[in-house]
């Protein structure tokens, strides 16, 4: 079955991209294909300048560890970590001889300065989706991607969420690729891509905001 | 799509090769829930096999510290039937101290009328030469033996003491000789030495002995000559230069020699061999407990699969994945090693503290450093044999499951590398089970079983879950339920079949030969079988006493034959110490044998090769032998083989060889000579009773007192009371398999309760929506004891089946004895087991019977 069709797609850096569309129009899909945990059956996939589909699994795994960022729509931490623990793996795992003074860093620019030691089942939602917020961009990516992110939070705190990623994007001009079903949400980005059914149905063309 | 990126990726210093080190640990620090079956199915196994290991190590210590006290000097020599001349004397004098001591079977007479065959011992003013006689009461022990008022001392066994109802200053009569008790045994430090009794002690002095009158040419008396040597502390060097100047100078002194390193040597063989048993036991255990280990793992990684996914879409490799979950389960398989290793090394402590003074074996307990490293090995060896394959399948867990989940991921197939690692390290498992092993046949022959039983177990898990599969949909919905159970991806079939149908097979096994032995001791005795052997008869008393016999028992069928004690001394030129011999044969090579001739060929016998000496042969001297011992040594027709009888080498040609059938427990003996051979020499004869129809045990009781009053010399042994105390000894072999034994059993529940615990979470999500579609808790409880009843019932198929098979193997092959299957008590244990079954699963699924679905559902 193929969920997404003759999808052609260009995101330049430093842009920030919203995509759109109803549920199950391959918005996810489209998201993991980009960060390389999804492969295309045809078709070509560039990303910081490199081929995707020729990379193998492992490859790919480092290649994102150095060059993307994902916060998740129900966060993944992984519980049995605390919260530095959970920013500093994607550090421990590209062998980051300063991961926890730089998890400390991000935490602390999170507003979790005093939250470093608790697992995630002692953080509110709002908490650890910010804990997953420091960890996209503590290997300093130069891409984030975000599913959902302010799914599973109450409107106040999912606005707190949307306002860090949208520094993250214009303050250390990160490319940002946000997955939202908020037509609000997605005005934000300079250019909102609309998906139906797999196919892009507006927002193929780069708009200068 | 082109996302284009300009920033240059992070500088990466090389990953630090504890990082696996680290995320396992922070995962452990959540605590070791979900692992209990784990590192419990470790423990067990490892302390199974330190515990057996540490225990017969401080035993053969034990042996060895003791080893000139158990052989009542530093070298012994002793000879059957007659004392060594007078220049040997004056050669061992020489060297040291000399202590001489006899031993021989007896009749002891109470004068209240019992008797009863008495294992008599006779010493010298020397004995004992190192350790201590002590007695209740304490007494001097030349005070003890000394005669006193017309009657000679003695100290004697407590169990003689209260089978003839003696007290210190009882008399009784031993031959001739009128002895009185003046105390009972403690401990006797020689006594391991002598071998097996067949009746209580009797310690009494030499000049005692030869007042009994029973010291006669050709009478069944041993003599033991113990040498200290001189100077204290005498090196091993200085025993063993004694050993072979004593070898060198009377070559044919016909005497056997034993230097206190090698004290029991039969004993000493016994326990490593029985050891080895013991061992296979406690491996079957970490083997059970493998199918625990693999479960754990794969739920394990099964609750991970969040975790790994987002490690992996940050950046993590799948080896890197896989090594951080390697050192997780090497980390908790070194926590159940570790637990087992404690409680293997107290073990021998414990059993010295608890059974020490009542243990009949010098224990030596102490830390066993080689036999705990096995158990280590053992254990880890298991933990990654059975590990490796589900931690494979970390490598190849997509990141995408954070996006959406994937079913049929978890029982994927993992990598090539990961499956050569999982089956190098079973072969390294079994390598080392061969390899360490005492006798490898058996250790390849219980690998091979093994791994049978494993693949079979694993083939009915298929078959039962295919049938099931192909089963036309019952019209009730219980059935229906329980028979989709059974074969529903995930389910619980595959561990159950192999935790139960291995458990049901042990047990049978145990079973089966547990009581194929019981029944050789007990109901098996032949129709035919004797009641009572008579040794010691002298030549001229002998057509007495079968005179006698007839008179007392008329209609009673009377067997006698000549005996002799002699030893081989060498078969083909090739001398007895340096023949090649098959383990079954070597017994016949140890120590003396009794030997007989005939003219006739002896009943029970069959000639199988050669042909039988005339009646009235009178030429050189033949010999007749039993055919698997010639076998075992190598012997064929033609052959010549020189025994030492007396201390005189008689050299013969083998004629014939012979079946025996040995459990007619008739006279029957392995070397036959022709009738010349032994023509001057002085020989007593052994003869056999039994009754024409069954004798009750006062009828036996009766002929016992009277034959020992009126032949005094003559012992008697009640055929019925040597098959006991060889089955009391064999009781005991089986109570410490019992106990090895149930450790597995143990790890096989474990294995179960662990499966049963780790499906908890579906049964509740299936009950509670169930119910929320009507079903009611009956229906739900009918399906749950159809399911466990089906599959208890086809596993107890395969594991009767599978057991039985083992049995048969161990009585008929190994043991040698006749095998009779007993199916009453496996079934009966069977059917035991199916329902411990169902009322573990019963009392795992009881919970979820019980849950409101409204909680549950919120929650899913």
């Amino acid at each position: 079955m193929h969920i997404l069709k003759d999808i052609d797609l260009h995101i330049g850096q430093g842009e920030a991209v919203g995509l759109i569309g109803p549920s199950g129009s391959g918005k996810s899909t489209l998201l993991m294909v980009m960060a390389g945990l999804e492969r295309a059956d045809s078709g070509s996939v560039r990303v910081a300048g490199v081929d995707l589909s020729a990379m193998r699994e492992d490859a790919l795994a480092r290649f994102r560890g150095r060059n993307i960022g994902i916060v998740f729509q129900s966060f993944h931490l992984i519980p049995t970590m605390t919260a530095i623990e959970n920013v500093a793996v994607p550090l421990e795992l590209a062998g980051e001889p300063r991961a926890f003074a730089l998890a400390q860093k991000e935490l602390a620019a999170v507003g979790l300065a005093e939250r470093l030691h608790h697992y995630p089942a002692q953080l509110s939602g709002g908490e650890q989706q910010r804990v997953a917020l420091a960890r996209a961009l503590a290997a300093d990516p130069s891409i984030l991607l975000a599913d959902e992110p302010t799914g599973n939070l109450d409107e106040a705190t999912g606005r707190q969420i949307i306002d860090l990623l949208f520094a993250g994007h214009s303050k250390r001009g990160k490319t940002l690729i946000l997955v939202t079903h908020d037509p609000a949400l997605a005005a934000r980005c300079g250019r909102v891509v609309r998906l139906r059914s797999g196919r892009i149905e507006e927002g193929r063309e780069a708009v200068r905001a | 799509m082109n996302a284009h990126s300009g920033s240059a990726p992070m500088a990466a210093s090389p990953p630090s090769w504890t990082l696996p080190l680290r995320f396992a640990l922070r995962e452990l620090r959540g605590g070791i829930r979900g692992f209990y079956v784990f590192i419990g199915c470790i423990a067990l196994g490892v302390m199974a096999i330190a515990g057996i290991g540490s225990i017969a190590e401080s035993l053969t210590g034990g042996l060895a510290r003791e080893g000139r006290t158990i052989l009542g000097g530093d070298v012994a020599f002793s000879l059957s039937q007659r004392e060594i001349g007078e220049r040997e004397g004056a050669f061992l004098a020489a060297y040291g101290t000399v202590s001489r001591a006899a031993t021989l079977r007896a009749m002891a007479r109470a004068a209240g009328g019992g008797s009863t065959l008495v294992e008599l011992k006779a010493v010298d003013g020397a004995y004992p030469l190192y350790g201590t006689l002590s007695t209740e009461p304490s007494i001097a022990l030349d005070q003890a033996l000394a005669e006193r008022d017309g009657a000679f001392g003695a100290v004697a066994d407590p169990a003689l003491l209260s089978r003839l109802d003696l007290r210190p200053g009882s008399r009784i009569d031993i031959g001739a000789a009128r002895i009185e008790i003046r105390a009972g045994i403690v401990s006797e430090p020689d006594r391991l030495a002598g071998g097996i009794g067949f009746g209580p002690r009797l310690l009494i002095s030499v000049a005692a002995l030869h007042a009994t009158g029973l010291v006669q040419p050709g009478s069944l008396v041993r003599w033991h000559y113990r040498v200290r040597l001189a100077g204290g502390g005498a090196g091993d060097g200085a025993v063993a230069a004694f050993v072979s100047e004593a070898e060198r100078r009377w070559p044919e002194a016909g005497w056997e020699i034993r230097s206190r390193g090698n004290a029991t040597p039969q004993l000493e063989r016994n326990v490593e061999r029985f050891t080895q048993y013991l061992t296979l036991v406690g491996l079957t255990a970490l083997l059970v407990g493998g199918a625990g280990i693999a479960n754990a793992v794969t739920s394990h990684i099964g609750r991970k699969r969040g975790t790994i996914a987002t490690m992996k879409s940050f950046g993590a490799t799948g080896y890197r994945v896989f090594a951080i979950y390697l050192t997780q389960v090497l980390l908790l398989a070194g926590i159940g090693a570790a637990i087992g290793l404690a409680l293997g090394a107290a073990l021998p402590f414990a059993v010295n503290h608890l059974f020490g003074r009542v243990l009949p074996l010098p224990i030596d307990p102490a830390l066993k450093p080689g036999q705990l490293g096995f158990a280590l090995l053992y254990g880890m060896l298991t933990a990654l044999a059975f590990a490796l394959w589900p931690l494979g399948r970390t490598h190849d867990i997509p990141a995408s499951v954070l996006f959406r989940d994937d079913v049929d991921g978890a029982q994927r197939r993992p990598r090539l590398p990961y499956l050569l690692a999982a089956a190098l390290a079973t072969a390294a498992l079994l390598t080392a089970t061969i390899v360490l092993a005492y006798d490898r046949k058996i250790a390849a022959i219980f690998v091979a079983a093994a791994a049978a039983t494993f693949v079979s177990l694993r083939l009915i898990a298929l078959l039962i879950m295919g049938a099931a599969r192909r089963l036309p949909h019952s019209r009730l919905a219980p059935v229906r339920l329980a028979v989709a159970n059974i074969h529903r991806p995930g389910a619980l079939t595959p561990t159950i079949v192999l935790s139960l149908g291995l458990g049901i097979a042990l047990l049978v096994t145990i079973i089966e030969i547990d009581g194929n032995l019981r029944r050789q001791f007990a109901e098996a005795l032949p129709e035919k079988a004797p009641s009572f052997f008579f040794v010691d008869i002298q030549s001229g008393e002998v057509d007495r006493l079968e005179h006698y016999l007839r008179a007392q028992v008329p209609g009673a069928r009377i067997e006698r034959v000549p005996m002799l004690r002699g030893r081989i001394v060498s078969a083909r030129g090739v001398r007895a110490d340096e023949l090649k011999s098959s383990p079954d044969a070597a017994w016949a090579l140890q120590g003396d044998r009794g030997i007989t001739y005939a003219s006739e060929i002896p009943d029970g016998s069959r000639v199988v090769a050669g042909e039988w000496w005339k009646a009235d042969y009178s030429g050189p001297p033949l010999l007749s032998i039993e055919k698997k011992i010639a076998e075992g040594l190598g012997l064929g027709l033609g052959d010549e083989m020189t025994v030492n009888v007396l201390g005189r080498n008689v050299t013969a040609t083998i004629a014939n060889l012979r079946s025996v059938d040995w459990q007619s427990l008739g006279i029957n003996f392995v070397l036959v000579f022709s009738p010349d051979t032994f023509r001057g020499a002085p020989h007593t004869y052994i003869a056999t009773l039994a009754y024409p129809g069954s004798a009750t045990a006062s009828q036996e009781a009766s002929l016992l007192k009277s034959v020992a009053d009126a032949f005094p010399a003559v012992t008697s042994v009640r055929v019925k009371d040597a098959l006991d105390s060889v089955a009391g000894i064999v009781a005991n072999l089986i109570q410490a398999v019992r106990g090895a034994s149930l450790i597995t059993l143990l790890a096989a529940m474990a294995v179960l309760a662990g499966a049963l615990a780790a499906s908890h979470h579906h049964r509740v999500y299936d009950a509670v929506i169930l119910k929320t579609l009507g079903a009611t808790q009956r229906q739900l409880l009918t399906a749950y004891v159809v399911e466990y009843a089906l599959l208890g019932a086809a596993t107890a198929t395969f594991g009767v089946a599978a057991g039985s098979a083992a049995g048969w193997l161990v009585v008929a092959q190994v043991m040698n004895l006749r095998y009779v299957w007993l199916i009453e008590p496996a079934l009966i244990t069977t059917l035991a087991a199916v329902a411990v079954t169902i009322a573990f699963g019963l009392v795992g699924t009881f919970g979820a019977l019980n849950r409101k679905p409204g909680p549950v559902l919120r929650n899913l």
